[in-house]
């Protein structure tokens, strides 16, 4: 069962679109990642799926209601929370619960027994009555989580939910969503770490407002990325890769500051080979790293090959 | 419970939290309008007394010394200096040693006995025109009382029937006989730090929310914009209520503030008035993106709502085609009904309409700020 549905949605802002028809389906249960650069439009589209945002054109039915006609609806249904975390700083944690439980009607024995679970479970229970803003920025990350889906919403949006945490306290913030997804919450996050993007059931990568690709991780790089990646570094390099493009089994060429990836068929061409050939034209001493594609590589061939389309 | 009644208290707990956890915010709510209005009901002060004179006594006589000795010992000149001629009378003037100079000419006696009517010079200083229109009529009228009697006297010594004043004046002040300025603008400031206030904490609370995020956290969830707006104003309602009566109480003790009217309705006019300034105050946060805009936004607001209040000028001297939006103005109306049932015991009966502005004015400003934010949420 689909539980959003978006059909040809776009939002202008001027003559700029922001969002351009694009069109997707995410089931109950699902992990979607929503992934882009900033200004892709991601932001955008939660907005819009969040009830916040009137949409320009097309139409998005959220947790059964179109987020157009009946967006007081779609609110009731849904949990958020924004990379700015929007919490109270100045209250507790357990009045931020308190506070934003009974803005969807929360009250009474019922209401403080929920919390008192939910403290448990985003181990929040030892830091419940210290002030917000006193709290490091994983914890607050975990209570804009916990305020987030106080509500038991069927689906919640993150929009950027780990910008600016450390890495591991975004594993563990990770270990929460699957928990929520495996009780059959809906979780739809956006986000620009693309090791994140492989927690996600599904991607859908936005490019300058369109949806340019959308599918499994695995699949993604099978499309987009196939063969296998060649990390080099040496002397000398720059020259020689000009050449190196033409030649048979070379995938994609591309240049990152003083070294260089370099993506190629095994079925055609061997490491070794790339190795031996850069090596004849000068590239000594020579570094190279062998590694299986990643979302990165994904994203990189997504967003080259829109630019040249744009060109 | 009802969803409304749930989400409703939880905007106001949370606001009280808020506000109860933030030290200056409570500072500024309660210590701050009590000291100003302390500090304010000593400054502001339109009584003229002791005013500095200087006596240029050129007669030397009886009649002149009298005359002087009669005018001062009123409350209104106050004697600091007798200097020997017009000219040093003159540096002391300029010097703003003094602000009245008295000068009997050396005839002042002779005249005066002959009868030909004698002579008394004042040099004043015109640049503080209050004071000086009061001191130039302290010494009129004691120049007029003076002639009157000397008239009398001499008639009574000639055996001649005295001439009989055909009009009399006899003033007798109501409301606030001692003529005390803090009687009367005791009300008017609380009415100022009351609009202050609550405009100001109204407005940069909201847009405090809205810089932090906050308000967008609060548009994603199914509470309505009215009970937002209306959690957000009632615990401010309350303080403005609890700041009214310390206002009253200091104004009493210290002021000597009378109340001769209901304490009810100076509490239902202060709720209406506080529903025109807090709405007003999230007015301009819907306008505001930051604290900053909203802080400026609110002295946009407050310096002419003071201004044509009729709080610190009188209304009479603001020129007509300006007074028809001094009834615009909820400052006024509030001030008005304040004064009216404090110091004259008014009721319902003499301040209706400015019961009925006053409650438009409130029931208008949160209706529109809540018709605003529920568009810029969109």
């Amino acid at each position: 069962m689909n539980v959003i549905e978006v059909e040809h949605l776009s939002r202008r802002f001027g003559d700029f679109k922001a969002v351009d028809d694009v069109s997707f389906t995410v089931g109950a249960g699902e992990i979607f990642g929503y992934l882009g650069a900033n200004g892709a439009g991601k932001s955008t589209t939660i907005r819009m799926l969040c009830g916040l945002l009137q949409p320009s054109g097309g139409h998005a039915r959220v947790a059964g209601h179109d987020v157009a006609i009946a967006p007081e609806r779609v609110k009731a249904g849904i949990g958020y929370m924004s990379q700015r975390f929007s919490l109270y700083l100045d209250l507790t944690v357990r009045a931020n619960l308190e506070f934003f439980a009974a803005a969807y009607g929360g009250h009474g024995a019922t209401l403080r027994a929920a919390i008192d679970a939910m403290l448990e479970r985003m181990q929040l229970t030892s830091v419940r009555d210290a002030v917000t803003g006193a709290l490091p920025g994983g914890v607050q990350q975990r209570v804009a989580l916990a305020s987030a889906v106080m509500h038991r919403p069927r689906i919640v949006f993150l929009d950027e939910p780990t910008a600016g945490v450390d890495p591991l306290q975004r594993r563990s913030f990770w270990q929460l969503i699957r928990e929520l997804a495996a009780q059959g919450t809906t979780v739809f996050v956006t986000t620009h770490y693309m090791d994140e993007a492989e927690n996600c059931a599904r991607i859908g990568i936005m490019v300058d407002g369109r949806l340019v690709a959308l599918d499994t991780p695995e699949a993604l790089k099978r499309e987009h990325a196939p063969g296998r990646v060649l990390d080099v570094r040496g002397p000398g390099l720059a020259q020689a890769l000009d050449g190196l493009r033409g030649e048979p089994g070379v995938l994609d060429v591309s240049r990152f500051g003083s070294g260089a990836t370099v993506r190629v068929d095994p079925t055609r061409v061997e490491a070794q080979a790339v190795a031996r050939w850069l090596r004849a034209r000068g590239v000594e001493p020579l570094e190279m790293e062998e590694s299986a594609p990643t979302l990165d590589d994904v994203f990189l061939a997504l967003t080259a090959s829109a630019q040249r389309g744009e060109d | 419970m009802h969803p409304l009644l749930v989400q409703y208290r939880a905007v106001v707990v949370k606001e009280v939290r808020q506000t109860v956890r933030d030290r200056r915010v409570m500072a500024l709510l309660t210590l701050a309008p009590l000291m100003q209005l302390f500090v304010l009901g000593f400054a502001v002060n339109f009584d003229v007394r002791r005013v500095p004179t200087a006596v240029v006594d050129r007669s030397r006589s009886v009649e002149s010394r009298e005359h002087a000795r009669t005018l001062l010992a009123g409350d209104t000149l106050r004697l600091i200096a007798e200097p020997h001629d017009e000219r040093s009378a003159a540096t002391l003037l300029e010097d703003g040693e003094t602000s009245v100079a008295l000068v009997f000419p050396p005839s002042f006696e002779k005249d005066l006995l002959r009868g030909d009517g004698a002579w008394v010079q004042a040099l004043v200083d015109g640049s503080d025109p209050v004071r000086s229109s009061v001191a130039v009529d302290a010494v009129a009228r004691h120049a007029a009382a003076r002639a009157s009697t000397l008239g009398m006297e001499q008639a009574r010594r000639l055996g001649r029937e005295p001439p009989r004043s055909t009009v009399t004046l006899e003033s007798r002040v109501l409301y606030n006989p001692a003529l005390e300025t803090a009687v009367y603008v005791v009300p008017g400031i609380a009415a100022m730090l009351l609009l202050i206030v609550t405009t100001l904490i109204m407005s940069m609370g909201l847009a405090r929310e809205r810089e932090t995020g906050t308000l967008e956290q609060l548009q994603v969830t199914p509470l309505r914009s009215s009970v937002l707006m209306l959690g957000k104003v009632t615990p401010f309602l309350l303080v403005g209520l609890l700041d009214v009566g310390l206002a009253l109480c200091v104004g009493a003790w210290v002021f000597g503030v009378p109340l001769r009217g209901s304490l009810l309705l100076v509490a239902l006019a202060t709720l209406l008035y506080l529903m025109s300034t807090l709405g007003t105050g999230l007015l301009i946060a819907t306008a505001s993106r930051t604290q900053q805009q909203a802080f400026v936004g609110g002295f946009l607001f407050m310096l002419p709502a003071v201004l044509l209040s009729g709080v610190m000028t009188s209304l009479r001297a603001i020129p007509d085609w300006l007074v028809w939006l001094t009834w615009l103005n909820p400052v006024r109306h509030y001030v008005e009904v304040l004064r009216g049932v404090l110091l004259k015991g008014a009721g319902l009966s003499d301040l209706w309409p400015q019961f009925l502005l006053l409650s438009g004015f409130g029931v208008l400003m949160l209706g529109i700020a809540t018709r605003r934010f529920h568009k810029t949420a969109a």
